[in-house]
């Protein structure tokens, strides 16, 4: 009975003002702490709905259903905090636990229509509509997200580009209302990064017509199978094949691997890869085949096929570009994951620079109140950078998004660069922004059920699979060289990955930098430009000498790794502020346009702040101060917007934390 | 009547000699809601902004009730609706008895669930909100306290022993209140045919995107099972106005994350569209056929769900294009140092 009198006690603060002190207060109101909602002293000097409508791009009634779902149904955990409702997976429970509760959401999802369409319906909406279903599952829950994007884009996709029609008719509907739950089993224990090393094989059985999968040595194990240590009954395995003795390169084939009951087929065995540092929500697992028979018509033959006496056929001559060919669909869960990153930035960010807004630490002078921690220049300085980015990889991924809906097999060699660039420069600013909320966060951001520093351990996984960071960057940079020597033999004349500014004379940098100069587009994309367009040149002069030394290409890249390294960056923050600017130019003037404006050189003066001005002399040493001078000031001018500007996000309270909200109120002892 | 509980209410507030305010009905009804023959003579009589100025004091007094810094005790004995919710679900404790009766039926007359409805109706569990505002449903006392639309189920008979016991108490504090009401309580059982037993029903289809998909979910339903009570349900919206269905359905959505000023301040630029009858006179033809000639017959324009264009439903929710008209500005309640988002239900 005391606690019920304390907690109403509590939950009437909410409505009374403490004037008069409550009998049980023994210290004044005056000593103690209170909560002030940052609604009550900020302003919105633009439209929050405009520019969510901006940097979420499309389908922004979708999202809010998907939200309005997840919010109304208990199996999404909500949890009452300080009178707010929260909905967070329990990450406390068990694996086991938590693999269930993925699978139960999903299904639920599925009753009420979410995925209609996801893989029957042909077409930019469809396409755009699932983007948007992805984004706002990456704001809930990664486990989700993977299981999710295992099961459609994954193994979905592979069926529907690796597959034909046959393949289509058979598998698609089921996959999409999920009677079949499938998975996609191309890494192995020795082989993540270099798929065209895969050690399964399979080889064909003339006589009765089918393809035998086989796992020869144990570094073959299919390894980190996203949903086949407990759920899925279906895989597309990638393997090599051997036709007539010749290895023809890896293929993909569907494979069944448990029936309608859960049980394992037949030369079957899974592993579990266990608990990991996050993402146990999602049950991976490990796989062997064991000469297992399959039909000819399992194999995914949209680019190559085998007839029934064996014989190998494919129109695409050259093996490199039938790999090519038939990886190319693939790159939609790159996009997936690149496109989810800039989601859970946008929940950290929103806590902190809420929280920040709130807590108090410091007084300047004695006697005055403790000053909010988002007013101390340091920590605009922390946070406002990362905003800025955060709204740039917005721009980026509507950008890459739309690219991929229209997608043609023209632009298909596009497509893969930048949607590689894209996400090895997503999850890594992702990585780097949740580690800097957790720590602005502070101790509460150490509490699981605040969430900013729990979802490190579930997102860290993005900077290595779906393709390794490292290994996406290098990717790149060797493309650019392709392009190079390519425009070369066009007369220098560049086409493509937005390098037509190689074609132009070389742009230059002011003597003397200005407030004014750093904050014009001209020049933050001139720097840019100047940045890439140098190191591609040293880059290509460089491997063309180590060529000239003897060394093959592949090991003339190795060799000069580090420029590759900072020319995949420049691409990349290149690539990134294009699309920013342009975003910015569908404006019409105002204040919208006008704080777009500061961020955008925010972002653009954080790129250039980068110590390769420095290193490779695109800035002076004093050049390169002034810039940084200008960082603090865009920091200041941005603070009047902080609210405004992460409200924009357009996430709902309920998928934030407690501490974007009333921390005190929600730690008091009646609610204990 | 609002005007005078304005006055009253804000009168209270600041009487030191108020501890709490007990609202109640006289005879079969607590409030059966706003008069809206009324409304729609002022109207004819003085155009579209003698029916926005009652429905401007209606939701003022909605918000001061929920941000209202007594508690209110509101004895819900008998028939609660529209209007006659507005004053009793946004204060702290709501009574149901026996004789109890629930709905808020807007959308039969062309109209929409306002006075905050999409605020509270929304934080019902599931999808059982856009049940009730979409069809209309009514609901008994028992099904009130089940899904928290009322705070405590007393029988009718002990309600004056309530009354007393509250008033001799002459107490503000929620806990004393609730304590007090807590001893003359009871559990109903829900009626064997309750709608509260359907919520897996309810929510398969009323979750879904448009009203449209909700309508077919229903029919889906219907070809499982035989059951009066969805072929009932399908009815009741296939009657409704359109128009009303596709505004209440986003409005409850949308005030689902919006605090209850922010919903208050959103339903009365719609109240003011369905007034002008810009995109449609479906509320005058409620009345008429509801109210007025009582023909029970109203001929919605437009008639069919699929006529509607998503931009005409947005055009509710913006501003109305009038240099003389303003949003409705809650009044300032800084001095209470109340949070923009006011959790009015407990």
């Amino acid at each position: 009975m005391e606690r019920a009198f304390q907690r109403t006690q509590v939950l009437t603060n909410h409505l009374l003002q403490s004037s008069s002190p409550l009998p049980s207060q023994t210290l004044s109101s005056n000593a103690c702490l209170s909560y002030s909602p940052p609604e009550l002293s900020e302003n919105c000097a633009f439209d929050v709905k405009e520019m969510r409508k901006l940097i979420d791009g499309h389908n922004l009634e979708e999202r809010d259903w998907l939200f309005g779902l997840m919010k109304q149904s208990e199996l999404f955990n909500p949890k009452v905090r300080g009178g707010k409702v929260f909905v967070s997976p329990d990450y406390n429970q068990s694996m086991e636990q938590q693999r269930e509760m993925t699978l139960k959401r999903i299904k639920y999802l599925q009753e009420r229509g979410v995925f209609k369409g996801w893989l029957t319906e042909k077409g930019e909406e469809i396409e755009m509509r699932k983007f948007a279903g992805f984004e706002v599952f990456s704001i809930y829950d990664h486990s989700l997200f993977t299981k999710l994007g295992v099961h459609f884009p994954m193994w979905g996709g592979a069926i529907q580009f690796c597959g034909t029609k046959h393949h289509h008719d058979k598998w698609l509907r089921d996959t999409e209302n999920y009677s079949i739950k499938g998975c996609f089993a191309m890494t192995e224990l020795g082989h993540g990064s270099n798929i065209r090393s895969l050690e399964t094989v399979t080889t064909y059985d003339s006589n009765t017509g089918e393809f035998v999968i086989n796992t020869p040595c144990e570094s073959a194990q299919k390894f980190w199978i996203g949903g086949a240590a407990k759920h899925a009954t279906h895989t597309v395995v990638f393997s090599q094949l051997h036709i007539n003795g010749i290895n023809q390169g890896v293929h993909a084939f569907i494979v069944q691997i448990r029936d309608v009951d859960g049980n394992i087929c037949p030369n079957i065995r899974i592993a579990d890869c266990g608990h990991k540092v996050g993402l146990n929500g999602v049950d991976n697992g490990r796989i062997w085949f064991d000469n297992v028979r399959v039909p000819r018509e399992n194999l995914l033959n949209s680019v190559a096929d085998v007839s029934p006496d064996g014989k190998y056929l494919s129109s695409i001559k050259n093996p490199d570009q039938r790999f090519a060919a038939f990886m190319a669909p693939m790159t939609v869960g790159r996009v997936n994951i690149a496109i989810g990153a800039v989601y859970q930035s946008k929940v950290a960010l929103a806590i902190t620079i809420r929280y920040a807004l709130t807590r108090r630490a410091f007084s300047l002078k004695p006697n005055e109140p403790e000053v909010l921690l988002l007013d101390y220049p340091s920590h605009q300085r922390r946070l406002f950078p990362l905003v800025a980015k955060t709204y740039a990889m917005s721009f980026a991924a509507n950008y890459l998004k739309v690219l991929y809906a229209k997608r043609t097999p023209q632009s298909n060699k596009a497509i893969h660069i930048v949607s590689s660039s894209f996400k090895a420069t997503f999850t890594w600013n992702n990585m780097q922004i949740l580690q800097e909320c957790r720590e602005a966060c502070g101790g509460q951001g150490l509490r699981t059920e605040n969430r900013v520093g729990h979802l490190k351990g579930e997102y860290d996984v993005q900077s290595t699979f779906e393709g390794d960071n490292f290994l996406l960057m290098q990717l790149v940079s060797k493309a650019l060289f392709a392009e190079y020597m390519a425009a070369q033999k066009r007369n220098k004349v560049f086409k493509g990955l937005g390098l037509e500014h190689m074609n132009k004379p070389c742009p230059v940098i002011p003597s003397q930098l200005t407030s004014t100069t750093v904050r014009c587009s001209q020049f933050q994309m001139d720097a840019l430009c100047l940045r890439e367009r140098d190191l591609l040149n040293r880059f290509v002069a460089n491997v063309l000498k180590c060529k000239a030394k003897g060394e093959n290409t592949e090991q003339a890249f190795n060799s000069c790794y580090e420029l590759a390294k900072d020319l995949g960056r420049a691409f990349s923050e290149r690539a990134i502020f294009q699309t920013f600017v342009e975003a910015e130019s569908t404006l019409p003037a105002g204040s919208l346009k006008d704080v777009l404006g500061t961020l955008r050189s925010l972002y653009a003066s954080i790129c250039i702040e980068d110590v390769s001005f420095l290193r490779y002399g695109y800035l002076s040493v004093d050049n390169g101060a002034n810039v940084r001078r200008e960082i603090t000031k865009l920091c200041n001018e941005l603070r009047p917007h902080a609210l405004a500007l992460i409200s924009s996000f357009g996430i709902p309270d309920a998928f934030l934390s407690p501490i974007a909200f009333n921390w005190i109120d929600t730690n008091s002892w009646s609610l204990v | 009547m609002i005007s005078r509980l304005l006055e009253l209410f804000l009168a209270y507030e600041e009487d030191p000699n108020v501890k709490l305010v007990i609202l109640k009905g006289k005879g079969r009804a607590f409030c059966a809601g706003g008069d809206v023959v009324a409304v729609v003579h002022d109207i004819w009589a003085g155009g579209w902004r003698a029916g926005a100025n009652f429905f401007m004091k209606e939701f003022s007094l909605n918000y001061l009730m929920a941000t209202y810094s007594k508690p209110q005790v509101s004895i819900l004995n008998g028939i609660v609706m529209g209007g006659g919710n507005g004053v009793s679900m946004h204060g702290r404790f709501r009574v149901a008895t026996e004789n109890s009766v629930f709905a808020m039926p807007e959308t039969a007359l062309g109209l929409f669930p306002d006075v905050g409805a999409s605020y509270f109706l929304s934080r019902l569990p599931g999808f059982f909100g856009e049940y009730v505002g979409l069809t209309g449903a009514r609901l008994d006392g028992a099904e009130m306290l089940a899904c928290g639309l009322a705070t405590h189920f007393v029988p009718s008979a002990k309600l004056p022993m309530v009354e007393a016991a509250l008033c001799d108490a002459d107490s503000s504090d929620p806990v004393i209140i609730s304590s007090i009401i807590d001893q003359y309580c009871e559990k109903p059982s829900l009626k064997e045919q309750t709608v509260y037993n359907r919520l897996d029903v309810i929510d398969r289809c009323f979750s879904q995107r448009t009203v449209e998909e909700i309508l077919s979910a229903l029919e889906r339903e219907v070809v499982d099972q035989r059951d009066g009570w969805i072929f009932a349900t399908i009815q009741t919206l296939k009657k409704a106005s359109p128009t009303s269905l596709k505004i209440s359905l986003r409005s409850i959505r949308v005030g689902r994350v919006q605090g209850v000023g922010a919903c208050l301040a959103r339903e009365y630029r719609m109240v003011c569209h369905v007034m002008r009858g810009e995109f449609s006179k479906d509320f005058f033809e409620g009345c008429r056929a509801i109210l007025l000639d009582k023909d029970k017959n109203p001929k919605w324009e437009p008639s069919k769900l699929e006529h509607i264009a998503d931009t005409t439903i947005d055009r509710y929710f913006s501003k109305v294009k009038d240099e003389d008209w303003e949003d409705l500005k809650p009044p300032t309640r800084s001095k209470f140092n109340l949070p923009p988002y006011v959790i009015a239900k407990l």
